[in-house]
């Protein structure tokens, strides 16, 4: 659960986004780390290799600002993607409240795709975490890229959305959809802490793609 | 100086190292790296990346202890050339805790680890002894302007809508999108 603090009317989440190597699990925090005044988050901690690989995680902290009267801060977390670091990736999402899924559009990522969704259900399980009552939305990246390369948004619902979560659109390079799903998770995160379910209707922020 | 502190059940214990150790900065967090109290530091941005890093630090060494010696190492000392770093668990019946604590010239190591160990006798007692806040046995309720709260909150912090005159906020129509 985020860490609330009565007394001073504080809530802390952590939010984790998760995803196959090389998705933009990064990419998204970049972006929203450079678009964010600096006064409102904290330095970007990269644990990353020389090739700018994640090794351990990425972090940001950001503040939300009042909600509800409560002063709310995010810590946004990456982890690696890469299939050896599975010991890393539990240890980050250890104490999630909600959990970004980060999917790379390409066709040929597809396997990557669901094998870093089984990964997380799995990492998710081990922690005692309920999978079916984790925020969760998913984030269908590279959204840019010719049509001949990526799967369109239906494709990849059918073959990763099978808990019919939020899903959006995106190309996390150039900031499309990146604030929509910062929103959407936020949003899953805030309710279930509130008391109300973390699901959701599914909803897909289709117009990120018609601009992109 | 006070500590800051999440939960009020270690303030005390918090307050009390903080004072009889003499280090610079104090952090006392959940393993998954959320802080429940801080001592010395004046940005909660930055207290964030310290637990982030020192939630790190502690896991990884726990494991590089088990591969290396079969149990998780559970203390870590870093001596630089002006300031000494500690890093240690602190089992309680809540769990355990990950202490944090930077120390220079008017503490020592040795100073560090008595209280240390003092810290971990009083959070002990009190994880056995206090009544636990309530946001760790029920909900919080946001009330119904939760999504305009947040839709508020996320436009101003992207640069998409800014406080009038009057102090409100104005949210483009579009925002969010449909």
């Amino acid at each position: 659960m985020p860490l609330v603090n009565y007394a001073t009317r504080e809530i802390t989440c952590k939010i984790v986004y998760y995803g196959p190597g090389r998705s933009g699990k990064t990419t998204n925090l970049h972006y929203i780390y450079e678009q964010v005044p600096s006064a409102r988050r904290g330095k970007m901690v990269s644990l990353a290799t020389q090739t700018d690989r994640t090794l351990f995680f990425d972090f940001l902290p950001l503040d939300l600002g009042s909600i509800s009267g409560f002063a709310t801060r995010f810590q946004l977390y990456t982890v690696p993607g890469q299939v050896y670091y599975q010991a890393t990736r539990r240890l980050v999402l250890q104490g999630a409240d909600g959990v970004v899924f980060v999917a790379d559009s390409q066709a040929r990522q597809l396997e990557e795709n669901i094998e870093s969704m089984q990964d997380l259900h799995a990492n998710l399980a081990e922690h005692g975490m309920d999978v079916r009552a984790t925020p969760l939305v998913i984030q269908y990246n590279k959204q840019d890229l010719p049509r001949e390369l990526i799967l369109g948004a239906d494709v990849l619902d059918e073959a990763l959305n099978f808990r019919d979560v939020p899903a959006f659109t995106a190309d996390a390079l150039h900031g499309h959809g990146v604030f929509e799903t910062l929103r959407g998770i936020s949003e899953q995160v805030l309710r279930r802490l509130s008391g109300g379910a973390p699901g959701g209707a599914r909803q897909r922020s289709r117009d990120t793609v018609g601009s992109v | 100086m006070r500590a800051r502190v999440s939960e009020p059940w270690v303030e005390a214990p918090l307050q009390r190292f903080a004072d009889e150790s003499r280090v610079t900065f104090a952090l006392l967090l959940q393993p998954s790296g959320q802080v429940l109290g801080q001592f010395g530091f004046t940005r909660a941005m930055d207290v964030m990346a310290a637990c982030s890093l020192a939630a790190a630090i502690n896991v990884t060494a726990a494991q590089l202890g088990r591969e290396l010696e079969g149990t998780p190492f559970r203390e870590l000392h870093h001596a630089g050339r002006e300031r000494e770093l500690f890093i240690a668990e602190a089992p309680t019946e809540r769990g355990p805790l990950v202490l944090l604590a930077a120390f220079g010239g008017e503490s020592s190591l040795g100073i560090v680890r008595l209280y240390f160990r003092e810290l971990c006798t009083a959070l002990a007692s009190a994880a056995r002894t206090s009544v636990p806040a309530p946001a760790e046995t029920g909900r919080v309720d946001l009330g119904e302007n939760l999504e305009r709260d947040l839709n508020r909150s996320l436009a101003i912090l992207f640069g998409r809508a800014r406080p009038d005159s009057e102090g409100m906020l104005s949210v483009p129509p579009s925002f969010p999108p449909a």
